[in-house]
């Protein structure tokens, strides 16, 4: 009865196959795990989506 | 206020003579519960069940309207789908008799892939240009309507019959199994944003390990929707099955094990899943056993069991530990966050149940929708 309800945020990590970087993320719509992804923030690699999560917080 | 000299035999009457009103009080109420207590029981567990049934009812049309509006959105069908989903939404199984349950298992598998295939064709029917990966998701999520309905169908029908019959001793089991039946269909309605996103779930954490060891290898298809990679690891063979991603199913390893196994008979098999965990272990937990790692109906664990013990080999078993919503929503971070561990767990077990020169298959078993290969 007094439970709060969880509301779930997507996140997508990704992680740059030449410095092993990782950068977590908002999910957008189109991100599909071991995909290339985008250039790395430290580095000129390439990143590629590592895991794509749900993470709840409580409303 | 002073209340510690009240006289509670003087209240109540019980002293001297007797107050026949509080007897009257006493007594009348034990006769109600005498002649009536089932009827009040059943009207005060009537009012939990109803309550229970409306949230049934809620997720089932919500799981039919977000099902025809992603159908609508997405299929861009010529016609209206509503009326072909509705008749879906209806078709049941009828399970073979098992009077001889010699030869059951073929049967078993007989009438579910009939049914995956007729309702296949037809999802496609409404629009023969969808990709594929959209036809798996739209089959997904009118499994889960499907189930939905199944649910509320049932319960409802047990409910109404213990009330017509205002018998009290059948809505007990209801009663009993309501919270369990409203845990997994809860699971199954917020399962739907994940499919229709093509996020991966819970359960894809077995294709998930394995599909990243296949990124750089050769991949052939050996089974329906069902992919086979090869690489080497520490002088040894890895043979790499996988449902085929990034599309919402579970493939065919049990057929696919038979056509490996006419190529190549590999020494042993180690089989990756997710697995329900049990009320106080801790989720995501990584668990190692013997045996076929597989849930479904229990045909691709019969021939998986079947072709390992006529060809001797051994198998092993990695699982991940989750409640039910977890294996079918959008994966937790402490489940994607135990991928590499996993993975560790697996070279490990190769190295401790193997010698270099042989070959090993690895299954990574469940539902691969959102995790390519």
């Amino acid at each position: 009865m007094f439970s709060k309800e969880k509301i779930i945020i997507e996140y997508t990590v990704e992680k740059c196959k030449k410095c092993n970087l990782e950068r977590k993320r908002k999910y957008r719509q189109g991100d599909f795990l071991f995909t290339e992804s985008s250039k790395c923030d430290s580095c000129d690699g390439i990143t590629m989506i590592e895991k794509i999560f749900g993470e709840s917080i409580e409303n | 206020m002073d209340f510690t000299d009240i006289n509670f035999d003087q209240l109540f009457g019980s002293s001297g003579d007797t107050n026949p009103i509080m007897m009257l009080i006493w007594i009348i109420p034990i006769f109600i519960f005498v002649l009536y207590g089932q009827r009040i029981q059943l009207a005060v567990t009537s009012g939990e069940i109803k309550k229970g049934i409306k949230k049934l009812e809620d997720y089932k049309t919500k799981s039919r309207t977000e099902l025809i509006s992603y159908i609508k959105k997405n299929m861009n069908p010529t016609e209206d789908p509503t009326k072909k989903i509705d008749r879906f939404l209806d078709y049941f199984t009828i399970m073979p008799v098992d009077m001889d349950p010699n030869g059951i298992v073929g049967k078993v598998r007989h009438i579910v892939r009939a049914r995956e295939d007729y309702t296949r064709e037809h999802v496609k029917s409404l629009s023969p240009q969808t990709s594929e990966l959209e036809l798996t998701k739209i089959q997904t999520l009118l499994e889960i309507a499907t189930t939905l309905q199944m649910i509320h169908k049932v319960i409802n029908h047990m409910f109404l019959t213990a009330k017509k019959q205002n018998n009290y001793p059948l809505i007990l089991p209801l009663q009993m199994i309501l919270p369990f039946i409203l845990e997994e269909a809860e699971a199954m309605h917020k399962a739907i944003p994940a499919f229709k996103m093509g996020q991966p779930i819970g359960d894809g954490i077995g294709p998930m390990v394995v599909g990243k060891m296949m990124l750089e290898s050769k991949k052939e298809s050996v089974a329906f929707q069902t992919v086979l990679g090869e690489t080497q690891y520490d002088q040894r063979k890895l043979l790499l099955l996988k449902a085929e991603g990034p599309g919402s199913t579970v493939g065919r390893p049990g057929d696919a094990m038979e056509t490996i196994l006419s190529n190549n008979k590999p020494d042993i098999i180690i089989m990756v899943d997710a697995a329900l965990k049990m009320e106080g272990e801790d989720s995501a937990s990584i668990a190692q056993g013997f045996g076929a790692a597989i849930g479904g109906i229990g045909t691709e664990r019969f021939q998986i069991e079947d072709i390992a013990t006529k060809n001797n080999i051994p198998i092993f078993a990695i699982v991940i530990k989750q409640s039910v919503k977890e294996a079918i929503t959008l994966m937790t971070k402490d489940i994607a966050d135990k991928a590499d561990d996993v993975r560790s767990q697996i070279y490990e077990m190769i190295q401790d149940n193997s010698k270099p020169g042989q070959t090993i298959l690895l299954i990574g078993v469940g539902n691969t929708m959102g995790v390519p290969q």
